[in-house]
């Protein structure tokens, strides 16, 4: 998403040779923006990066080289929450998109009301994750928590348990939240995806009474692929920053299962007494660089399969 | 016919999934802590509005909302006037850089939060900004900035060119066609911007909660966050809390809803 906008070239602008350009407007319209991004985004990035080699206390800053990285290579709970961390950006698109486009497929054909419903599956995403994440501490709750209450009418009461308090099921519990979260969102945008194509193609399909799921294959899906992609990159990017739902819900816990880079970042800086913020600051270069990284991958992954097939 | 059937069983099932949960917070919201321990799922018998006036003066939400629409009302006017003109300037203007100066604030938006966070703190306190709103806003408008210049560049760059070349030709100053020409034409991609960043910072929690510690500065998420901290088992006051913090998104929903959609969904359908 992010090396296709930019790869664009200008484009509409006013013919005037680029020398007769008004240097002096074009300087006063990107000030602002550039003073406050260099002040309260490029300065904390270097900065970051300059703590990450040396111990930071208050008054008090030493120049340590790379042992901040050399501690950092031999921190489980470091590895621990970029496993979990990855774990959740990776399998959060998948159940995310795939759920949605069997949805949006389901809901292809009109249906009465489609504005009402649209607007109802869009709503837990306008909700902050402190919101979210009470009322599913709610709904996980052991005794009358709406998850466990289900299982019960269900006459499932064995399958009935404590959601985020037990190590073994509290991650995937948690992505589930977040995938209730944005399913939603992604379907309002696959349906207006599908909308947008032409209808001929999809009524053709259906002529040459190809089967459905071929259909869903080798028609639908290369169709909207390019929204796909967009959709699955934008929820990974999403998942790698967590934080507040993890904060409110389950604070790391329990033994670390649900410890994420940010949460884990924000205790190193502001929880431990160690008050050393130059530690901190090395996870945060390290995870900068595995979210670059990552971003790359992808982009350059999806273009090259898209030069593959077209 | 029973294919349709189905289909509108899938369509109830997943609305009452998706909306459920927050059909349940309101009905707790007016029910006491006492009835709802009674029966967690029962429909109000009595409707208690009065707890939201409680909640509001006495568990100090008047507080909390208050800090949270200056903060968010100011970054949000700032965030608009200086997006609406780096975006401008990069749609209209052909120079040298012009794209590199865009990707700079555009690769922002992928950015980890933790790059810069701990910086920030470091940053407020040297300057004297640390728990205090005018710092949060800096910061608020500093995150928001990259997402408001991609929405509005890409909406600027389509407005036809021949219409600045006239504005030109009729000798109006570079400030004035931005001015005259660009906003107002624009103003339904600002409308977009101005709504989806109100809500993304009305829901902001991250970096309040490390910038601000102060009670008497604490914005809603903050506000909600604590009073779950101290009074886990008053699970209908915290509902009242939470519908407190709901419903401006909500009103501000209704109306807007296709914008908001619209908003959210820029830039995923190709």
């Amino acid at each position: 998403m992010a090396g296709k906008k930019s790869a664009v070239p200008a484009r509409a602008l006013p013919l005037l040779p680029a020398e007769r350009q008004p240097w002096g407007a074009i300087i006063a319209f990107l000030l602002p923006a550039f003073t406050i991004y260099t002040a309260l985004t490029a300065y904390p990035v270097f900065r970051t990066l300059w703590n990450s080699f040396h111990t930071v206390l208050p008054k008090k800053e030493e120049f340590i080289g790379l042992a901040n990285y050399v501690t950092l290579a031999q921190d489980e709970i470091f590895w621990r929450s970029v496993k979990n961390t990855f774990i959740w950006a990776c399998a959060s698109p998948l159940a995310e998109v795939s759920i949605a486009l069997l949805l949006a497929l389901a809901l292809y054909a009109k249906i009465p009301g489609m504005r009402f419903f649209r607007i109802a599956w869009f709503t837990p995403v306008l909700m902050s994750y402190v919101v979210v994440g009470i009322i599913w501490v709610w709904i996980y709750n052991y005794d009358w928590g709406a998850a466990n209450a289900i299982l019960r009418v269900l006459g499932l009461e064995s399958w009935a348990r404590a959601w985020i308090g037990d190590p073994k099921i509290a991650l995937p519990s948690l992505i589930f939240i977040t995938t209730w979260m944005w399913t939603g969102f992604n379907m309002v945008v696959l349906l207006a995806a599908l909308h947008s194509l032409p209808s001929e193609v999809i009524e053709a399909a259906e002529l040459d009474n190809c089967g459905w799921g071929a259909k869903l294959w080798h028609i639908i899906i290369p169709l909207v692929k390019p929204t796909l992609l967009n959709l699955l990159v934008l929820s990974f990017i999403g998942k790698m920053k967590i934080f507040d739902l993890v904060w409110i819900t389950t604070k790391g816990g329990p033994l670390w299962s649900t410890e994420t880079v940010s949460t884990y970042t924000y205790k190193r800086a502001f929880e431990w007494t160690t008050f050393d913020l130059g530690y901190p600051s090395t996870i945060a270069a390290v995870w900068f660089v595995f979210v670059l990284a990552a971003v790359l991958t992808l982009t350059w992954l999806f273009r090259q399969r898209d030069r593959l097939e077209y | 016919m029973i294919s349709r059937a189905f289909l509108f069983a899938v369509v109830m099932i997943y609305t009452a999934f998706a909306a459920g949960p927050f059909l349940w917070v309101a009905t707790m919201s007016l029910r006491t802590t006492t009835e709802i321990s009674r029966d967690h799922y029962a429909w109000p018998e009595k409707l208690h509005w009065e707890k939201f006036p409680d909640a509001w003066f006495n568990s100090n939400y008047s507080v909390y909302f208050e800090n949270s629409l200056l903060v968010v009302i100011s970054a949000v006017i700032v965030l608009t006037v200086v997006g609406a003109m780096a975006a401008h300037c990069f749609a209209r203007y052909r120079f040298r850089l012009n794209r590199l100066a865009y990707f700079i604030i555009f690769s922002a938006i992928i950015f980890p939060p933790q790059i810069t966070i701990i910086a920030l703190f470091q940053i407020l306190v040297d300057y004297g900004l640390y728990n205090s709103l005018i710092g949060l806003t800096l910061v608020y408008i500093a995150v928001q900035l990259p997402l408001t210049v991609y929405i509005l560049e890409s909406f600027f760059a389509r407005i036809p060119a021949d219409l600045f070349d006239a504005a030109r030709m009729d000798g109006y100053p570079e400030w004035h066609i931005f001015w005259k020409v660009s906003l107002p034409i624009a103003l339904p991609a600002i409308a977009t911007t101005v709504i989806l960043n109100t809500i993304l910072l009305w829901n902001e929690f991250l970096y309040a909660v490390v910038l601000i510690t102060d009670e008497a500065k604490r914005t809603l998420p903050l506000g909600i966050q604590r009073f779950m901290g101290d009074q886990l088992e008053d699970v209908g006051m915290i509902a009242t809390g939470l519908m407190i913090a709901i419903i401006p998104v909500v009103i501000i929903y209704i109306f807007f809803s296709e914008k908001l959609i619209q908003g959210m969904t820029a830039g995923a359908i190709k």
